[in-house]
């Protein structure tokens, strides 16, 4: 049976070659996720290993417990625990460091990274053991006073510093010059992993950064015979609760799985779209299989007839499934690392770079994409196979091939209502049942769904092509009639092929939902609350804005009112709850930034530094009047008594003051700073005024109302383009599967259209005839998804509404052109079976047995 | 003689060298306007392949097909196209039928695909003839071996061919059905004066025709006319020996 499957896939290459797409294009993208991800943290992981080459403990302030997703918060500790530590028995040698985020600025004026690597800052350290840093004698010295700074080579020569130059450099006030005295190579390389690395004197470094007296790291070799783990002991015994002794390779495994966790959303994300493109994938694979055993009836039926059992039928059937899916599986891992360097490829040129290194492939990676190829192409050929061996030896003596008993209606109606009704309710409970695997429910939901309405398409199938056909029918009269037949003749093949199609544009169509109704909440949200004329802040990630921009701000005559915004995440220790919470200035707040709250309360909040709370958070009302002891990530604790409440779910679950947020961190910025232009002073005036000050803040960006509202758009189109485009792959998946779908039926129709030919049918009337079976698949495909992702886009929102996102909007002109890209889609998918069509030679296809 | 199409000097070779088979070897032949003539041969005398070349669906290597004053050899795959469509109706033995168009679209097909309105009268009159106006709105799959013919034979007449080429077509029908359709053909060409080639092995339904060409290793080696059935059976059997 091994030999007969091997060689009806050697005769079938090209349908071989288009099933095996499909699981080609899942595999890789199962592989791609797993072989980024893990080369990425192997190549941190070794970079962490080289810099703490010679270190065997490190003595850090404990890092915060909450509110450090992005490591924003900084802590530090005092001096005096470096004398502690040196004088522990077992400490060879020990130095303190000092390290903080530091933005070079380019010769343009611009600010140099902040999306990506790390923009570190830090002290000199003095003692090569301690150290993978070294300056080369022709590349200058270490930085030995106040204004001398060394930068890493790499970042030097890409904006082309040398030894001499003033380099402008951004903390947390304004920019500040500094000349440029020395070059580090980070041991061999040039650069450390994209980062730029700004180097100063100790206590050059302790003022930049604001830790006069304080230190933010100790360094220490241990004494030969003393292993690192018991030094670390030792030195736990005598440093504070708040500072902890870790060895250097604990130290390296907190810092990957730190990164690892950072890297989650980009592992997940990409396995939810592999996940994605091998449920369509499935759909092809079952579809093809399904037309190649009903293809193969007479050849399977003499199998039997020559004594084969209907297992070993099966069993031929599943040998050919699984030869195919072993390759293209291998294919697929194959793919999965090209895919892997294309995904690194695009994240580098976006700006976010990666330390070199070999690429990682783990024997899991390799597992994994086999036994998903192998597995999901199995199931997918496991209806067709048995299908295959009930096919009586009897079919092989017949003549003419029956028309394909249709599954009774009814059955087919319940089953299909049963399956997408069981799917629904999951999404239903997934969506507003409260308890956890909220997500997963969501989404076994929607492959549930989805598997229900591809069961119940083929009823539709048929009503919908008559619907879609008429005009094609007027228009193209026999071709478009042929055209149409030939969707209905095979209700479940049109549905299925379709259905594949489904499941990307409803996934489309609910991103593009999803994202149109946050845009219009955006749009509504942004002109409620921050109701003022200009906003600043920082244009990357890492630094906020200077209060020194905000001082400099207030004395503009152009200006106005202003007032600061900022947001952390605070423990409130009563309730055992970690939460959003929002920073404002009482005093200047009212009438620049609107959360709901009364002015009598924001005033309450001003004189007490107390909080207010959510009013649609449980039991708010019941919380007015108490008193919690809160903390902030850096382990700052003090107590704090509800005053009020406000009712803007933008602004978290409570709102304190400025007073309060600004002992939680360290240094000082602010996320958002608003303005309002000076009275008879016009917005755009302001705006000039208010950018002419940016001059000495490199990262602070102003923006007008409706410029703010613009760029928040603009990042959801972003986000929504790169969700669009990973969903075209199912899409192009799909419409492989449409391509299928038809060029195994032409070979099904060989004599018919043999038949067409001779009696005078053009080729370019069989093309058109192929080409509209295949538009119409697609857009019965295209509509379905568009109903199905109208539905789900609408759950959802409206199980979000209380999130502060509940204007459904349906975008009309995108939904439009789907439905256009489709038909187009399925014009181009039937180019391949409409030339094999009109190039068949009639006599063979009129000879065609 | 008025010929509607001829062969003159029609060679056919299959495959190369030593497995070269050569199917029409110089078979030179005129077929009469208005009458019905039957083409008969042992299996392997190239009689399906000298239909397939007069008929334009396949090529001569040698020789050249005229039908009426055109040489269909000169022809491009589009304007051989036109010839089917326009000058030319077919029945095979078997498949003759798209199965997703009912009898009525079946036999219009030729007109549909010309974009000509069909002539109802003539519609009527070839549907009448065979006998099937109850069962116009069927697919073929709910017709009979029989009736899928006949609706065959009437797709063929409706657009007033030149000239029809039929291919076994009572081949796979029992002797009833076979008969029918047989009846039919003969009063397409007596009442209509219908032009029809039929390629058959069958002696009796040869005996049909107005004239029957006998062929044998890709050439002419005889002919009969207004034959009856057993002398058709004798000169086959002649030319077994």
């Amino acid at each position: 049976m091994f030999k007969v499957a091997l060689a009806s896939l050697r005769a079938n290459k090209v349908r071989l070659l288009l099933t095996s797409f499909a699981i080609v294009i899942g595999v890789s993208f199962v592989a791609g996720s797993f072989v980024f991800t893990d080369t990425i943290n192997s190549r941190f992981e070794r970079l962490f290993q080289d810099i703490s080459a010679g270190v065997d403990v490190y003595v850090q302030p404990v890092p915060p417990e909450f509110g450090n997703d992005f490591g924003q918060v900084q802590v530090s500790m005092d001096e005096s625990v470096f004398d502690d530590v040196l004088a522990v028995d077992g400490v060879a040698e020990a130095e303190a460091g000092i390290g903080g985020i530091a933005q070079l600025v380019d010769k343009d004026g611009e600010v140099i990274g902040g999306f990506g690597p790390p923009t570190l800052g830090f002290s000199w350290s003095h003692n090569p053991d301690l150290t993978p840093l070294r300056i080369a004698p022709e590349n200058g010295r270490p930085p030995e006073v106040a204004g001398e700074i060394v930068l890493d080579v790499g970042t030097a020569d890409k904006n082309e510093f040398t030894i001499g130059d003033t380099v402008s450099l951004l903390t947390t006030g304004p920019v500040e010059q500094f000349t440029l005295v020395g070059l580090a190579n980070f041991g061999d390389e040039d650069n450390l992993a994209g980062a730029t690395l700004a180097i100063f004197e100790f206590e050059e470094a302790q003022r930049l950064f604001g830790l006069e007296g304080k230190i933010s790291q100790i360094s220490i070799a241990a004494e030969a015979g003393v292993t690192a783990e018991e030094l670390a002991e030792r030195i736990t015994q005598v440093i504070p609760d708040d500072v902890e002794a870790i060895t250097a390779a604990q130290s390296t495994a907190d810092q990957t799985a730190e990164l690892q966790e950072g890297l989650s959303f980009l592992t997940i994300g990409l396995l939810v779209f592999a996940v994605i493109a091998v449920f369509v994938g499935s759909f092809v694979i079952y579809n093809t299989f399904r037309i190649i055993v009903a293809q193969r009836t007479r050849e399977l039926a003499l199998l039997r007839a020559i004594g084969a059992t209907g297992r070993q039928v099966t069993r031929m059937v599943v040998v050919e499934a699984f030869i195919v899916a072993v390759i293209s599986s291998i294919i697929g891992i194959v793919g999965g690392v090209v895919l892997s360097q294309l995904l690194a490829g695009a994240l580098s040129a976006a700006g976010l770079g990666f330390p070199d290194g070999p690429l990682t492939l783990l024997p899991r990676t390799i597992i994994v994409g086999l036994v998903v190829g192998i597995v999901v192409t199995l199931v997918a050929s496991v209806t067709p196979a048995r299908k295959a061996a009930r096919i009586p030896p009897v079919a092989a003596m017949q003549a003419e091939l029956g028309a394909t008993k249709r599954k009774e209606l009814r059955t087919r109606t319940l089953i299909g209502l049963g399956v997408t009704g069981f799917g629904v309710l999951a999404i239903a409970v997934g969506l507003f049942g409260n308890f956890g695997g909220n997500l997963q429910l969501l989404g076994l939901g929607a492959v549930v769904a989805f598997v229900g309405i591809s069961i119940l398409a083929p009823i539709a199938a048929r009503p919908f092509a008559s619907f879609l056909g008429w005009p094609i029918r007027k228009v193209y009269r026999v071709a478009g009639d042929l055209a149409v037949e030939n969707t209905r003749r095979q209700p479940r093949r049109t549905a299925s092929t379709a259905s594949a199609l489904m499941i990307g544009v409803t996934l489309v169509v609910f991103v593009a939902i999803f994202a149109a109704s946050i845009k219009v909440s955006i749009g509504n949200a942004v002109g409620e609350i921050f109701p003022a004329d200009i906003s600043a802040s920082s244009t990357n990630f890492v630094s906020g804005v200077s209060p020194e921009y905000t001082d400099q701000l207030r004395s503009l005559p152009e200006i106005g009112q202003v007032t600061t915004l900022n947001n952390i995440v605070i423990r409130i220790q009563e309730l055992d709850l970690d939460t959003d919470v929002s920073a404002i200035e009482p005093d200047t707040a009212p009438g620049m930034v609107f959360a709901g709250a009364s002015e009598g309360a924001i005033a309450e909040l001003g004189r007490t530094n107390g909080l207010l709370v959510l009013v649609d958070l449980e039991g708010a009302d019941e919380q007015v009047g108490q008193s919690y002891t809160i903390e902030l990530p850096n382990g700052v604790v003090d107590s704090a008594t509800v005053v009020g409440t406000f009712d803007d779910g933008n602004f978290g679950d409570y709102i304190m003051t400025r007073d309060r947020y600004i002992t939680g961190i360290a240094p000082v910025t602010d996320g958002f700073v608003l303005a309002n232009a000076a009275e008879g002073v016009s917005i755009e005036e302001a705006r000039l005024a208010a950018d002419a000050l940016t001059e000495d803040f490199p990262n602070v960006q102003v923006q007008t109302k409706s410029e703010l509202v613009a760029d928040a758009e603009g990042q959801i189109d972003g986000i929504l383009a790169i969700f669009t485009g990973l969903l075209a792959l199912a899409i192009i998946i799909a419409v492989l599967g449409i391509t299928n779908t038809l060029a195994l039926s032409i070979i099904e129709r060989t004599r018919e259209i043999g038949l067409l030919r001779a009696v005078g049918m053009s080729r370019r009337q069989l093309r058109r005839m192929v080409r509209w079976e295949s538009v119409i698949i697609a857009v019965f495909g295209a509509m379905m998804g568009m109903l199905t992702g109208i539905a789900l886009g609408w759950a959802v929102i409206l199980a979000l509404k209380d999130e502060g996102l509940g204007d459904f909007a349906l975008p009309a002109v995108q939904l439009i052109i789907l439905i256009v890209v489709a038909a187009i889609a399925g014009i181009l998918a039937a180019i391949y079976p409409a030339w094999k069509a009109s190039r068949m030679n009639i006599l063979e296809a009129i000879a065609y047995e | 003689m008025l010929s509607a199409i001829s062969v003159s000097e029609g060679s056919k070779v299959y495959g190369e060298g030593d497995a070269a088979v050569r199917a029409l070897d110089g078979v030179s032949a005129q077929f009469e306007k208005g009458k019905f003539t039957a083409i008969m041969g042992p299996s392997g005398s190239g009689k399906s392949t000298l239909l397939h070349c007069l008929a334009g669906l396949d090529s001569l290597d040698g020789g050249s097909v005229r039908l009426g004053d055109v040489d269909l050899g000169s022809l491009s795959d589009k304007e051989l196209t036109l010839v089917r469509r326009e000058k030319i109706g077919f029945i095979f033995q078997a498949f003759n039928l798209i199965p997703t168009l009912n009898a009525r679209e079946n036999i219009l097909l030729p007109l549909s695909i010309a974009g000509a309105a069909p002539d109802e009268a003539w519609y009527h009159t070839v549907v009448g003839t065979i006998g099937l106006e109850d069962r116009l709105t069927h697919r073929p799959s709910e017709l009979s071996g029989g009736q899928q013919q006949r609706v065959a034979a009437a797709r063929a007449l409706v657009s007033k061919p030149e000239i029809v080429f039929a291919d076994e077509p009572s081949g796979n029908l029992d002797s009833k059905s076979g008969a029918e359709l047989l009846d039919f053909m003969r009063r397409a060409v007596d009442e209509f004066g219908q032009t029809i080639v039929m390629v058959t092995h069958d002696p009796f339904a040869a005996s049909y025709a107005d004239r029957v060409i006998f062929l044998d290793d890709g050439k002419c080696v005889g002919e009969l006319a207004d034959p009856t059935a057993d002398q058709i059976f004798d000169k086959m059997k002649e030319l077994g020996d």
